[in-house]
């Protein structure tokens, strides 16, 4: 057989780089030492109820004066036209707060804004490369999203707010979601049309992403239906980016299809709505709060399809309505802070996705903790978040199980001559006996 | 063979031929071609093992997703580079080993490489399906029907739920990643434990070294030969023997395997699985990305393929970490011009145009210039 020396060198140098590597490995005692950093301690300290915790550690995300949060949004993409004005709400209220101090009045805050481009596999990749440096995420942007990275989330013991209303959050003990779910919203949207829409014995469809947002979506419709007695037609799929409706819009209309709940994101609800509306097909379109966007619907061809046809269900006022006071202080921000960002509904999502992340905060320094533990604990003590009349309060409880969001709705019409081209139909505020009759489980 | 005899057994007067004078051909059979070959693969082997205790878990994280394209891109060039045929399909492969992973590793509870084994069967069985396509297509009517596969299995993957979890995914959970005492989730070797992504890194890269060694076997011997020639002329290649429709199948199905392969530790290292990831357009633009791999990296050769599949992945990661403060390239996101994902898309795409243009081999191109400048210096050639 023949020799070969240099495998001989190379298995020593191996060897060799095996006594390197092995400098890069963690002994037992190491973790007890990790495990006893400040965030595990303080939060001991800050268990009792008679003294009050001293200033938070030290800990990933918080180097004492700034604390860290994440942001997984699109940036680019499609979607991007609803992840950039979120983003924005959320910048303009942190803003703002730094202004004031920061979070107890002493600590600001900085966001890191990762691009997920709405794929789920980018998303993970973007958690994982953020996780180690953030107190927790203010925006995780997407239903789908949000399931791929929220087992991760789980085990690492991270917390974040969804910018999405999915059901299936109200019980997560790692999200902090705000607002009426789309279940809600789908609910509250078809009892209205139902009883004050003139929608009595119309037939209902549902056109919807073939996704997990989509399949929110027909949750409150199936919902709706049993508890109105709906004349239920077929729910019609789509894949995000969708180019053509025409199958979409032909099945619907074949079905007879008299009310349509649409399930989307902006650029799909406006190519449904456009498809429709060049083959003169004119349902009363229910649109979940997502598929809205002022510059696609407002201004353009569609206008007068979407002023004559189009209903969009989501929650809060009017742009503009200061005698609210969220809304007063919000378009003061927006003035101040706003670098020429125009009134737009996923702004004032974004804004007060911020502020509920803002109480958890408030309510982590007090406990003296912002370690990702802490956070958690925080998220469970924080009780009701609050909105200033923006949305309606959400009940925290005592814990995930006790969460108890909001049943209201506001169902608003296209109105060019608003700031957001939204005005809302009969106040805001409607909560139907079907939504309350809806149950929150678990997933 | 008289003469060939002869020709080694000659001398010049005096002295003996020049070491690199290769007559029989057996150099160029070689994995390790020289001295210097042999120490930059120990200085591999070195880097390989200390590695994960020297640099950040993050980076640790980019360079094994890294060595999962570079399987996935070992097992395209070997169809593109070395058979000459287009695949834009690649991406359906993948998603069938990470469901494979999803279904028999995290819902059966098999053992690491059981899994791993069905996962290449899989690719191998699909891949030498779509195989005989290749026999009477070429060119872009390949490359549309490898495309079909995307959408085809975009169909299969979020309606066959039971096995996919359909639009929801599924979560890969404790899926066993063990090799007989050595457990990749939480690696510990005489006391001294190590994170998922070091562990993970020895792993994956150990079968990127496995692949590119199995793949460089392939193309040094008489099959890749014969896929080269068919390759360079098809119709020559049937006329000296070669049965191109076997080989054809056979690439294909090789491919097939490595990509699959790449998904299961693309699953793995994601936790999740979702059809939307392997197919239709996010799909399709992960297809794309592997052929930009090897584009860049270098078609027609093993190392190319993980040189491509560095430059892509480990730049992607360099301007999403850093945006802005990315010396030169973060500018227009400072300016507000674009945003950080939006500068990857340009960069990537311009990456493409660039090498195309400028170096249509690749980086094994400019790679092999500056060793034969090394080679022949102080001649010029």
């Amino acid at each position: 057989m023949k020799k070969q020396p240099w495998l001989r060198l190379l298995a020593l140098l191996a060897a060799l780089g095996l006594l390197v590597a092995a400098c890069g490995g963690r002994s037992s005692d190491d973790d007890d030492d990790a495990g006893s950093g400040g965030g595990s301690e303080t939060t001991e300290e800050g268990g009792g109820d008679d003294e009050p915790a001293g200033d938070p550690e030290p800990v990933p995300g918080f180097d004492g004066e700034t604390i860290k949060l994440g942001v997984l949004t699109p940036t680019s993409g499609t979607v991007s036209i609803i992840g950039n004005p979120l983003t924005k709400g959320n910048e303009v209220y942190f803003e703002a707060l730094n202004a004031q101090g920061g979070v107890a009045g002493k600590y600001k805050v900085e966001l890191d804004i990762r691009d997920t481009a709405y794929t789920e596999s980018t998303a993970i990749q973007e958690y994982n490369a953020g996780k180690d440096g953030v107190v927790m995420y203010t925006q995780i942007l997407g239903t789908a999203i949000i399931k791929a990275v929220l087992s991760q989330m789980e085990q690492d013991g991270i917390a974040g707010a969804p910018a999405t209303l999915d059901a299936d959050w109200v019980h997560e003990p790692n999200l902090v979601p705000v607002g009426a779910p789309y279940q809600i919203q789908a609910i509250n949207g078809l009892d209205w049309y139902v009883t004050e829409g003139g929608g009595e014995g119309k037939k209902v469809c549902t056109l919807a992403q073939d996704d997990p947002y989509g399949d929110a979506g027909q949750e409150g419709v199936d919902h709706a239906a049993e508890e109105l007695g709906l004349d239920l037609g077929p729910r019609v799929d789509f894949a995000v980016g969708t180019q053509d409706f025409t199958t979409q819009i032909n099945q619907l209309e074949s079905q007879s299809c008299e009310a349509v709940v649409l399930v989307a994101t902006p650029a799909d609800a406006a190519g449904a709505l456009g498809k429709a509306a060049s083959v003169g097909y004119a349902p009363k379109w229910l649109m979940i709060s997502p598929g809205y966007l002022k510059l696609l619907f407002v201004g353009g061809q569609l206008e007068s399809y979407a002023v004559e046809n189009v209903l969009v269900l989501s929650e809060g006022v009017n742009w503009g309505d200061t005698s609210v006071p969220g809304m007063a202080q919000m378009v003061e921000d927006l003035e101040t802070y706003g670098d020429g960002q125009e009134p737009d509904p996923y702004f004032a999502f974004g804004y007060n996705q911020a502020r509920a992340v803002h109480q958890v905060l408030e309510k982590a320094v007090e406990l003296g903790d912002l370690s990702h533990e802490g956070i958690l604990r925080a998220i469970e003590e924080v009780g009701t978040l609050t909105f200033d009349g923006l949305l309606s309060d959400y009940d925290y409880g005592d814990s995930p199980a006790d969460r108890n969001p909001g049943r209201e709705s506001t169902i608003f019409k296209v109105d060019p001559a608003s700031p957001t081209g939204l005005t809302a139909l009969g106040g805001p505020g409607y909560s139907s006996d079907a939504a309350k009759s809806f149950e929150f489980a678990s997933k | 063979m008289a003469t060939i005899t002869t020709v080694l057994t000659r001398r010049a007067s005096g002295g003996r031929p020049h070491h690199k004078l290769d007559l029989d051909g057996t150099r160029d059979l070689r994995i390790l071609k020289g001295p210097w070959a042999k120490g930059f693969a120990v200085f591999l082997a070195v880097l390989y093992v200390a590695m994960p205790g020297q640099v950040s878990d993050h980076t640790l994280r980019t360079l094994c997703y890294c060595g999962i394209y570079a399987i996935g891109a070992i097992g395209l060039n070997l169809l593109t580079g070395f058979t000459g045929q287009v695949s834009l399909g690649h991406a359906a492969f993948m998603g069938a080993g990470a469901y494979c992973t999803s279904w028999f590793g995290a819902n059966q509870g098999w053992p690491f490489l059981a899994y791993v084994l069905a996962a290449i069967v899989a690719g191998l069985v699909i891949g030498g399906a779509i195989g005989p396509f290749a026999a009477r297509l070429r060119g872009n009517y390949l490359a549309v029907v490898t495309i079909g596969l995307l959408f085809v299995a975009h169909h299969l993957f979020n309606n066959w739920k039971s096995v996919t979890g359909g639009g929801n995914g599924v979560t890969l959970g404790d899926a066993e990643i063990a090799i007989g005492p050595l457990d990749f989730r939480s690696l510990e070797v005489n006391g001294l434990e190590y994170t998922f992504p070091q562990s993970m890194f020895w792993l994956i890269w150990a079968f990127v070294a496995l692949t590119a060694l199995v793949a460089k076997n392939i193309v040094r011997s008489r099959p890749g030969r014969a896929l080269q020639a068919i390759r360079d002329r098809d119709l020559s290649a049937e006329i000296i023997g070669v049965h191109p429709t076997r080989y054809k199948v056979a690439a294909f199905a090789i491919a097939g395997a490595c990509a699959s392969l790449a998904g299961v530790f693309y699953s793995l290292m994601q936790n999740y699985v979702n059809p939307n990831e392997f197919t239709g357009r996010t799909g399709l633009f992960l297809s794309i990305t592997f052929v930009a791999m090897i584009i860049m990296g270098g078609v027609g050769t093993i190392y190319g393929s993980v040189l491509g599949a560095l430059l892509v992945e480990y730049g992607r990661r360099f301007i999403a970490d850093n945006g802005a403060d990315a010396p030169i390239l973060g500018w227009p996101v400072e300016q507000g011009w674009l945003s950080t994902g939006e500068l990857n898309g340009v960069l990537f795409g311009g990456l493409i145009v660039f090498f195309l243009l400028v170096e249509p081999r690749g980086l094994a191109a400019l790679w092999m210039r500056i060793r034969i400048w090394f080679q022949s210096w102080p001649f010029s050639y």
